[in-house]
């Protein structure tokens, strides 16, 4: 599914976000990326979803080389992957559906199958019963559900959440993580999160890529303990 | 589709009124503009109506060397038909240009009569010149053909008028391009703010793979709705002041001599110019804007 090779990168005022990196992640896979601020972590995610190009390398992601990407090529490539951030992005003057459906529609999906699948994707985040709300009125946890929501309404192959309960406690973010599972297990999207959170890397255990300073410095398949983060 | 469009016009309305003031700007400055490139395409439009008919009128008159045989003249004609500018040559013997002297000197002419047997005037040619030729040019051209004598034409003055004439046309082509870039730019700064104020929605829009030129429609359509609403007043201007002016001056210039454009169809021509060049302002200009923006980030 996604694949980097021999990738730097570095931003035009000379910092090497990147150096080196070789990664291989396959389909259906959940991996956590840690490390400390400044170590490449959103840099990794930005490659995977076209915004930028690698310095060097290679980063293929489900078949396509995103950094050859045209840039007229770009948004027919993000309909495949859904990406989540910590600040949810919702659209203040749409409701819970109108956000999640707005999705579908700036790709032109025919609307009764927006309506459709708008619905389905209320269920798989639990928030049924929160359709007509606007994004004020609902509590962060539940915004960063919607934004997920909102992220996986196309089907997405790939799902990256960059640092997706940032801005949560420790109850709301072990739903998340539980609704990223979900995903993961129901539809088999590869997921892609990236996390501070070591107690949530300790408690739902999963493959755990570390960098530091712009190079893997671990990647435990079992995922578990880390001391330092 | 319908459906699409509708959705699209929806936001363009709702760009130009969540940020009235903004619009109202750029539709005044379109306006103003429009008003300038109205007079200069008026202008324009006479100025070229006067040097057509001047340049219509102009002869250059050849007088033909006593030597040529008049079997000659056929072939003489082609000759200088064949000249670059020249439209026609008419020829005239002597006479019928003593005819011609007779009637320009009015009741005393008749006194010319007396030279009808041996008559010392020149056989010529009246040669009338194509549209767009340079009379002096054609005049230099048309001496180095053998057996022409003398070669007149309207003087420099004449030559002097349409060069100025000329020249007010240019500069007019000219002014309107300027006037036009300005325009854009100024739209440009409107549809900067709307994008501005849609930064998240654009920004979800990209994240979610909307294409392109769907993300820059709604902009476009705002764009040349500043366009043609910055026109309306301009079109008013141009038909009833033009038809003022038109009136006011009896339809010529200079008693009679030139003749302006007639309001209809002139005025409705200009119209749809302004018209033309609102929309093709808004277009260029929120195009520009959104592909600016668009390129800025991947
Ligand atoms: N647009 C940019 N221009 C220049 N340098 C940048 C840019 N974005 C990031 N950097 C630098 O690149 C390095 C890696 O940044 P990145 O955002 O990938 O880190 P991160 O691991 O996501 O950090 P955090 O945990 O704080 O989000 C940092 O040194 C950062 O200052
Ligand atoms: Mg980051």
């Amino acid at each position: 599914m996604v694949h980097l090779q021999n990738v730097s990168k570095s931003y035009k005022n000379g910092v090497n976000a990147l150096n080196d990196i070789t990664i291989d992640i396959k389909d259906g896979e959940f991996v956590y990326v840690i490390g400390e601020t400044g170590s490449g972590k959103s840099t990794f995610i930005k490659l995977l979803d076209g915004e930028l190009i690698p310095t060097k390398g290679i980063v293929e992601v489900n078949g396509v080389n995103v950094g050859k990407l045209r840039f007229s090529k770009v948004p027919k490539y993000r309909r495949n992957i859904g990406v989540v951030f910590q600040d949810y992005r919702l659209i203040e003057s749409k409701t819970v559906f109108e956000n999640i459906a707005f999705a579908l529609e700036v790709i032109n999906k025919p609307r009764k199958e927006i309506r459709q699948r708008v619905r389905e994707v209320l269920e798989i985040i639990d928030l049924e019963d929160k359709a007509k709300s606007f994004p004020s009125e609902l509590s962060g946890g539940q915004q960063q559900r919607v934004t997920i929501g909102r992220a996986i309404a196309n089907h997405p192959k790939l799902l990256i959440a960059d640092e997706p309960t940032g801005n949560l406690d420790p109850e709301r973010s072990n739903e998340i993580v539980e609704l990223l599972e979900k995903i993961n297990q129901e539809s088999g999207t590869t997921v892609i999160m990236v996390t501070h959170d070591i107690n949530l890397v300790n408690k739902y255990r999963k493959r755990t890529i570390k960098f530091e300073y712009g190079h893997v410095v671990s990647d435990s398949r079992e995922g578990g303990y880390i001391a330092h983060v | 589709m319908f459906r699409l469009i509708g959705r699209h016009f929806k936001e363009a309305f709702q760009g130009i009124f969540r940020h009235f003031s903004s619009s109202l700007n750029s539709i005044t400055a379109v306006t103003v503009t429009l008003v300038l490139v109205s007079l200069l395409t008026l202008i324009i439009g006479n100025v070229s109506q006067i040097t057509r008919s001047i340049e219509g009128e102009i002869k250059i008159f050849v007088t033909v060397e006593e030597e040529i045989e008049d079997e000659e003249i056929p072939a003489l004609t082609r000759k200088i038909e064949n000249v670059e500018g020249v439209s026609r040559a008419e020829f005239s013997n002597k006479d019928t240009e003593l005819d011609k002297l007779i009637a320009s000197f009015g009741e005393e002419g008749k006194l010319f009569e007396i030279y009808r047997e041996d008559n010392p005037l020149h056989r010529a040619f009246i040669v009338s010149l194509k549209e767009g030729y340079i009379i002096s040019d054609v005049a230099a051209r048309l001496e180095k053909i053998d057996g022409l004598m003398e070669v007149n034409f309207g003087g420099i003055s004449t030559e002097e008028f349409l060069k100025i004439l000329n020249g007010v046309r240019q500069g007019g082509y000219v002014l309107v391009a300027a006037l036009t870039l300005v325009a854009i730019f100024l739209i440009q700064n409107t549809i900067n703010q709307t994008i501005f104020n849609r930064r998240l929605e654009i920004s979800i829009m990209r994240q979610v793979g909307a294409s392109n030129s769907y993300i820059r429609q709604p902009f476009v359509i705002e764009g040349i709705f500043i366009g043609i609403m910055g026109s309306v007043l301009p079109v008013l201007a141009t038909i009833f002041g033009y038809k003022y002016v038109y009136e006011a001056v009896g339809g010529q210039l200079v008693s009679g001599m030139l003749a302006l454009q007639p309001v209809n169809p002139f005025a409705y021509y200009v119209s749809a110019f302004l018209v033309a060049v609102g929309i093709i302002v808004g277009l260029i200009g929120s195009f520009l804007s959104v592909n600016k923006h668009l390129r800025w980030r991947r």
